[in-house]
């Protein structure tokens, strides 16, 4: 009896420290599971500074040497979050880290974009205001390139009369010719429909929907970065169901990013 | 006699021994190329980004002739350097009577719904004052003061009028995702609903939080 009784306080004893023990594992475990999720890089140069915020003006509050791995955390614009063996989180920019080696001994294939990135861009968005037959004109447009000379874009613009707005559809090829030039010039050719609306303030004209086609050339400047400057001029032809079709000048200037 | 079979057999044993070693070396060396060990390659696409940013803002809008009103709305940001980022807003608004409209006592010029008051612009702004601001002896966050502009529609009185937008603003990010914003824009447009075309300054002051991801 006493020695059941004793058996089974010390298999209660026994199964709380199992439990106890398990529970420690899972908490040792867990970081080291976490851990697993994130890359891990070896610093290759002589030092690496690491900031405290992500930003070239913060102070460097620690230095690691070659030799010390990292945990890559995050990344937030041109910098990296990263956490040193010493428990120590910081940022790093983008060209310090693509000085370090990964896991396989090669050094880490990332670097801040350039002109490289510009030539071999897929995709481009951007945004351009301009005067489209001595009205204002606003658009967005978004493009994707098939190959380095020839992309599709398509286009939203918003023009603003002083009798009547439109809102402009349009979907356009555009070939450069020469895409490794940083001034890239280009050619374009396209359609879609636009909407004329009357202004609130007059009663006269009434609001129509009609198709349009344009030809058009431009620049592509790179700057730095991602971005990229626009220069467009198109000329319209809307087809209008009076007499004569309706030609249009419209010139614009623009930012773009790319990816 | 004996020697000599002793001899060749040792010859015999001794090679093929080494045939045999430099076989099963040969078997280790191509084990040793096919290591099974799984390679974790630093790919950038699966480091968490933190790069877009997302919010709602509320703040008051002086509209111009139509009083001040309360004004709220969104924004969607991308954020492509550490200086430079782009962003999509929207906010609406409602304008009151104007200051004729109350004097006289008259019937109102507009209609309700032509009060309502909607924009949306796309704006480039730079961060040309980053720092850092300390609470107590523990806390750093960090904060950016930006210049911002841009263009875009307002809605306003039945009609689109093509805006220009100004202004300045302050992010204190309370950690790596989630910021607090202070902003001031001044909406530009022409306007030419009382007959005249006349530049019209709508002046907007709001506070708002944002979320990167």
């Amino acid at each position: 009896m006493l020695h059941h009784k004793a058996l089974g306080f010390k298999s209660r004893q026994l199964m709380t420290m199992l439990v106890i023990a398990l529970l420690v594992l899972l908490a040792l475990h867990r970081p080291a599971y976490a851990e697993e999720l994130y890359a891990r890089v070896t610093v290759a140069e002589a030092y690496i500074e690491i900031h405290t915020s992500p930003g070239r003006g913060y102070p460097v509050f620690y230095i690691a040497e070659r030799g010390e791995t990292l945990l890559v955390l995050k990344q937030k614009t041109s910098w990296y979050k990263v956490r040193t063996e010493k428990n120590i989180e910081g940022w790093v920019s983008i060209n310090d880290l693509g000085l370090t080696l990964d896991s396989s001994n090669e050094l880490v294939n990332i670097k801040a974009p350039d002109k490289e990135s510009f030539i071999n861009r897929k995709w481009e968005s951007g945004f351009m205001v301009g005067d489209f037959d001595g009205s204002d004109v606003m658009s967005v447009y978004a493009g994707y390139h098939f190959t380095r000379n020839l992309s599709m874009e398509v286009a939203l613009s918003n023009i603003y009369g002083d009798h009547s707005d439109g809102h402009a559809a349009s979907v356009s090829i555009v070939h450069q010719l020469f895409p490794q030039w940083r001034v890239s010039p280009f050619f374009t050719i396209g359609g879609g429909i636009i909407d004329t609306n009357s202004r609130s303030n007059l009663v006269a004209t009434k609001d129509r929907s009609e198709n349009t086609a344009n030809v058009g050339a431009g620049l592509r400047i790179y700057l730095d970065d991602r971005f990229l400057l626009r220069l467009q001029y198109k000329n319209h032809i809307i087809l209008t169901n009076r007499d004569d079709d309706e030609e249009v000048d419209e010139w614009k200037i623009g930012l773009s990013v790319f990816y | 006699m004996e020697n000599w079979l002793k001899r060749i057999l040792l010859i015999t044993a001794s090679t093929s021994l080494a045939l045999v070693t430099s076989v099963t070396a040969a078997e280790q060396a191509v084990q040793v190329i096919e290591p099974d060990i799984e390679r974790r390659e630093v790919s950038v696409d699966k480091i968490d980004s933190g790069d877009f940013e997302i919010g709602a803002f509320i703040g008051i809008i002086s509209i111009e002739d139509f009083d001040s009103e309360v004004v709220y709305g969104a924004r969607l940001g991308y954020h492509f350097t550490e200086d430079i980022f782009v962003e999509a807003s929207y906010g609406e608004s409602e304008g009151d009577l104007t200051s004729y409209e109350e004097i006289s006592g008259g019937p109102p010029l507009f209609n309700d719904s032509d009060r309502d008051y909607s924009y949306y612009n796309f704006s480039i702004g730079w961060n040309i004052f980053p720092g850092e601001i300390f609470i107590a002896d523990k806390y750093a966050f960090k904060s950016d003061f930006y210049f911002i502009g841009g263009a875009g529609n307002t809605n306003f009185l039945g009609d689109n009028w093509f805006t220009v937008s100004l202004g300045a603003g302050y992010r204190l990010m309370l950690n790596d995702w989630f910021a607090w914003r202070i902003d001031v824009r001044d909406h530009i447009f022409d306007r030419d609903s009382f007959g005249q075309d006349s530049t019209t300054n709508n002046i907007e002051l709001t506070t708002g939080v944002s979320f990167f991801f």
